[in-house]
């Protein structure tokens, strides 16, 4: 087994303006598929992110605040997995609840060193 | 383990939520309280996708109250405030604001601005159903068939008329309390109606509406100087349409009309809550338009099948209620009573002096009722006819769906 991290990018709701109601729903799915993947015994860790962006950048190490590009390129949160493969990942995102909110999940494997 | 959040908790908590601040900052700040309130459920959005609160409501009124301490530090006149809420008489009157019964003292005061004469009475429905009820732009535009530019605007004109007029957080004083109750009833009424009469079945908004104007009635019913016979009257009026929701629309979300809705299926609980309510509404004197049409109502619901129906009753109940406020949709509906009771000249002397243009977009009822008559009188050519011309006259797909399927029906009458 190999872990991988699951980050979610785009489908920021307070920027969409999401009603209290669609809110509900979606935190039902969200809560759906952590406790789908928690009984699975796959799901190792996650956190979700604030979406205020600070980046130091470069050679003078310039400190600047957003927006730098457009909410489909935020990174809103993140899960860890573990799974055999990225492949065997992409069945366990197909749950994920904001596909028809255009948003993004990408899959990378965690890197494992030599003791 | 299994949890459960109620339905629709954070919509109706939205509204809790933006009614206990707007009392306590005032009006002039609810754009900023309603950015707030919407971001404390994002937050609880994201912190419930993990581990659900043991007691979500709770958890939610706690963070109202952070919000408001924050609030305070945010909105900068309210400065001096923040210290004294800390210690003293100000955090006493905030932990008041929090009480049941406080939460629906401030959601009515709501329901009066919201219903004030210096708004529009479209603007009138869209502030409450965003303000009240918790409803977002898009959820308002496609409740009422609308365009969400369109609800933008007329929010954004309520809250203008709101600051212009300084129309404060407050009941209405006692000489204007009965003109001011009479508006409430009317939004509470049409928004109630836009949910009962329109098709759009898709995500449910449609019983939503009716569910919201149930529960500002309910409300209302909760203070004594509102009650009146005509609040009871409304009451009843949506016990009784509600009870039969259900049946409107198959699982194949095809209309179905009151002559072959399964009666079996009408919501008995609804049915005894207006009854109930309308022997309450007896008590008083008053006399409204919703006193005679939940009785149009109740003796729809009293009739075992659709040809038991005592429409002589009916039509004596559509008369009071011309008598007392005439419209066009009362004629016409006079017309299909009296063409169940086979009083085609009534009907004809009716449809003939009809201004249409009073119907608008329901002008295709008008039609229906003349292809109706002509069917009766044995006339399929011009029945069908007026059914097509019915059916050029709307633009929902059910009722289309609906008006063609009667149109085979009458071909096939037509050909024996």
């Amino acid at each position: 087994m190999k872990d991988f991290m699951m980050i979610f990018i785009g489908a920021d709701y307070q920027q969409l303006g999401l009603s209290p109601d669609e809110l509900q729903g979606r935190m039902g799915k969200w809560f759906a598929w952590g406790q789908k993947m928690e009984a699975q015994g796959i799901l190792k860790g996650g956190e979700a992110l604030v979406p205020t962006i600070k980046r130091v950048i470069g050679k003078d190490r310039t400190v600047s605040d957003g927006p730098f590009a457009d909410i489909k390129e935020i990174v809103g949160g993140y899960y860890i997995v573990s799974a055999e493969s990225a492949e065997a990942v992409v069945e366990i995102a197909q749950d994920y609840p904001d596909w028809d909110l255009d948003g993004t999940v990408e899959i990378r494997e965690i890197m494992v060193f030599d003791q | 383990m299994e949890h459960k959040i109620v339905d629709h908790l954070f919509r109706h908590h939205y509204g809790k939520m933006v009614a206990i601040l707007t009392r306590f900052f005032g009006l002039s700040h609810i754009e900023t309280i309603e950015d707030a309130v919407q971001d404390t459920f994002v937050k609880a959005t994201l912190k419930w996708r993990k581990q659900l609160p043991d007691n979500p409501e709770a958890w939610l009124t706690k963070v109202a109250k952070n919000r408001t301490i924050d609030l305070l530090r945010s909105i900068k006149a309210e400065k001096q405030r923040v210290d004294k809420i800390a210690n003293g008489a100000s955090a006493i009157q905030l932990n008041e604001l929090f009480l049941e019964h406080e939460i629906e003292d401030s959601q009515l005061r709501m329901i009066f601005v919201a219903c004030h004469p210096s708004l529009k009475p479209k603007e009138q429905i869209a502030f409450a159903l965003k303000t009240i009820s918790g409803f977002s732009t898009k959820e308002i535009a496609a409740a009422l068939l609308t365009k969400e530019d369109t609800i933008t605007k007329r929010l954004n004109r309520a809250k203008k008329a709101i600051v212009k007029n300084n129309i404060q957080f407050d009941f209405p004083s006692p000489n204007e309390v009965q003109d001011r109750l009479a508006r409430v009833m009317e939004v509470v009424y049409l928004t109630f109606n836009e949910g009962f009469h329109s098709t759009n079945k898709e995500n449910l908004i449609r019983e939503d509406l009716c569910g919201e104007a149930i529960r500002l009635c309910k409300l209302l019913l909760k203070k004594e100087k509102f009650r009146s016979g005509s609040l009871y009257a409304l009451f009843a009026l949506q016990c009784f349409h509600a009870s039969r929701l259900e049946s409107k629309t198959n699982d194949a979300n095809e209309i179905v009309d009151i002559r072959e809705q399964d009666r079996k299926k009408w919501f008995f609980p609804l049915i005894q809550m207006g009854n109930s309510a309308m022997n309450k509404a007896m008590d008083y004197e008053d006399v409204s338009i919703y006193h005679y049409e939940a009785a149009i109502a109740a003796e729809h619901i009293k009739a075992k099948t659709f040809v038991e129906t005592n429409w002589e009753k009916i039509l004596k109940w559509y008369t009071e209620l011309q008598k007392l406020q005439p419209s066009t949709f009362n004629l016409l509906n006079m017309a299909i009573v009296n063409l169940q009771l086979s009083n085609f000249e009534v009907v004809k002397d009716i449809l003939e002096t009809l201004p249409i243009e009073d119907l608008e977009q329901r002008a295709y009822l008008f039609y229906g009722c003349y292809a109706e008559y002509y069917a009766k009188r044995g006339d399929f050519v011009l029945a069908i006819s007026y059914l097509e011309t019915a059916i050029s006259k709307t633009s929902n797909r059910l009722e289309i769906s609906y008006l063609i399927k009667k149109k085979l029906q009458l071909e096939l009458q037509a050909s024996k």
